[in-house]
């Protein structure tokens, strides 16, 4: 579907994307993860041929993308950055402008998406009177119109309530898993694309860190004991005896980041019993994924 | 194409731009009228107070050779200015508005959204003209002004069309500089500029080769003891509003699109 190969831009001194390849297949639902700044918008803007890249190409859809290949876009739906409208055209007529310029000239795909979106209810209303979140509905909605196979979005979880999220969420799940469409989307709200993505690519200062299948993406993420008892000192220099290495953290627990601990946790507490100081809470914890992430581009 | 016209005309219709430029020429015809108005009888309008008492206004007969030679000249000068908004009007604002990403990737090409947007320009501007002469020609009549005959009507309302078309060229670097300058400002600098220059360069008489003089002398602005621009003049107009409608079309269908 994707086939992004060496990808740079530079602007001057400043290098957006550096040597970013990047392979997407029919199916999956990739995400780029990265902070603001990252690169992320501007390579979804080389995917879509808006950008030119400095060197690297860019294959969509089996097509080289450039000047002069429109065609292969009746295939493509997309949002980059924060939604746009006309603000005096109505939500159907800013769904109709995007349906005719991209061949479509039923307006039942329009009565659909408007459906499928949620908008019915602002379908007559001026794009001008829209809130944030139902302008993303509408740039999602101009996305969908056409019933792309290919779906690249730029953040399209920004401005939506949480009720929104979910609900672009399970679309784009059903899009994936019931019609087959293909989904690249960008994002640095790491619990979403946890749970979305079949594949992670990290983004950082323009270069592609690390990429992951999302069921991989447990084992990057650290495990570690932590321990509390009414004695932290006693039970400290207990630990320490039988071998282990606990670490003081701030809230007063003990930490215990070894893998006999994470996979044991019993005999942690059997030394602890032992010793009188009883634990008052053990648990394994697990690193977020905003932990996760910013230990990948060593912030 | 005939798709990315019909958007642009949809976009056109619900805006309130088009009655602006409309209300605009329709003010201009009016003080056209009122210009004629007062020639009539200027005593007269020194009674109604339309003039001071001790003003008189030269510069014609209340005629209609010289109504017709007016209402060109609102083609020109007002043309440039109303003509320059609406070029500014669909380039620019699909920038301000950040509605041109929305415009880039899609099956009908950019050259084509481009085109699209200059063919509704023109219909545009062919509209306002076809309203000024209409109008023109209502008041004309309302006032009573001599010299009817078709052959000076037929005459007249050809200058009105020429001057208007090579007004209409020559706002096509204003849809350029809308684009390159992403915005409304831009244009409107560009347009502001061009009539600046075509004044100074008219006024040092070389207006006949500069093009964006040369409609407002070949509506005989400049009066008649100031030549006709002549042929080469009028043919100058050509390559320049041809050389904004393929550089506006090169910079969009080439120009990274990073905003």
């Amino acid at each position: 579907m994707i086939d992004a190969c060496g990808l740079t831009k530079r602007y001057g001194e400043v290098v957006a994307v550096d040597d970013l390849s990047l392979r997407v297949s029919a199916g999956e639902t990739y995400a780029l993860l990265g902070l603001n700044g990252a690169g992320k918008t501007t390579t979804i803007r080389m995917l879509l041929g808006m950008v030119r890249p400095t060197s690297g190409s860019v294959h969509v859809l089996g097509t080289a993308v450039g000047p002069g290949e429109h065609a292969l876009w009746s295939r493509v739906g997309y949002l980059v950055e924060t939604p746009a409208a006309y603000p005096e055209l109505t939500v159907r007529e800013n769904l109709t402008v995007a349906a005719r310029l991209r061949g479509v000239s039923a307006s039942r795909r329009v009565d659909e998406v408007v459906e499928r979106l949620n908008l019915a209810v602002y379908a007559d209303k001026r794009a001008r009177t829209l809130s944030l979140g139902n302008a993303q509905r509408l740039g999602l909605a101009k996305a969908l119109v056409h019933e792309p196979d290919l779906l690249i979005l730029d953040e399209p979880a920004n401005g939506l309530d949480p009720a929104g999220v979910v609900e672009i969420r399970e679309l784009l799940r059903e899009l994936s898993h019931d019609r087959g469409v293909t989904v690249v989307l960008s994002s640095h709200i790491l619990t979403e694309v946890a749970r979305l993505a079949t594949r992670i690519g990290v983004i950082h200062r323009g270069r592609l860190v690390r990429e992951l299948e999302a069921a991989d993406l447990n084992a990057f993420l650290r495990q570690r004991l932590s321990v509390s008892t009414r004695d932290p000192e006693a039970a400290e220099q207990a630990l320490t005896a039988a071998g282990f290495v606990p670490v003081r953290s701030e809230n007063g627990a003990l930490v215990l980041a070894d893998a006999q601990s994470v996979r044991e946790p019993d005999v942690v507490a059997t030394v602890l019993v032992a010793a009188g100081c009883p634990p008052t809470r053990l648990v394994v914890e697990q690193d977020d994924l905003e932990t996760f992430f910013l230990r990948e581009v060593g912030s | 194409m005939i798709d990315a016209v019909a958007t642009e005309v949809l976009k056109t219709r619900r805006s309130r731009v088009p009655w602006v430029t409309a209300a605009t020429f329709a003010v201009a015809t009016a003080v056209g009228g009122l210009f004629m108005f007062i020639l009539q009888d200027q005593d007269r309008a020194r009674s109604l107070g339309l003039i001071g008492t001790k003003a008189a206004l030269v510069g014609g007969q209340a005629d209609w050779p010289t109504y017709l030679s007016l209402l060109s000249q609102i083609a020109a000068l007002g043309g440039m200015l109303v003509f320059g908004l609406v070029s500014v009007w669909l380039f620019g604002r699909e920038f301000s508005q950040n509605t041109v990403k929305d415009l880039l990737a899609m099956p009908t090409s950019r050259t084509s959204i481009v085109a699209a947007k200059f063919v509704v320009a023109l219909m545009w501007c062919l509209a306002l003209t076809f309203q000024l002469l209409v109008l023109g020609l209502l008041a004309g009549v309302v006032l009573g002004l001599p010299g009817w005959s078709a052959e000076v009507l037929g005459s007249g309302a050809l200058v009105v069309v020429v001057t208007a078309g090579m007004t209409f060229l020559l706002t096509t670097p204003v849809a350029l500089a809308s684009s390159v300058g992403r915005g409304y400002l831009p244009g409107v600098a560009v347009m502001i500029g061009s009539v600046f220059c075509a004044q100074i360069v008219a006024a040092l008489g070389y207006g006949a080769y500069f093009p964006w003089s040369v409609p407002a002398l070949f509506s005989g602005v400049a009066g008649p003891d100031q030549a006709s621009p002549g042929l080469l003049g009028v043919v100058l107009v050509v390559p320049v509003g041809a050389a904004g409608v393929v550089a506006t079309s090169l910079w969009w269908r080439n120009a990274d699109q990073d905003r």
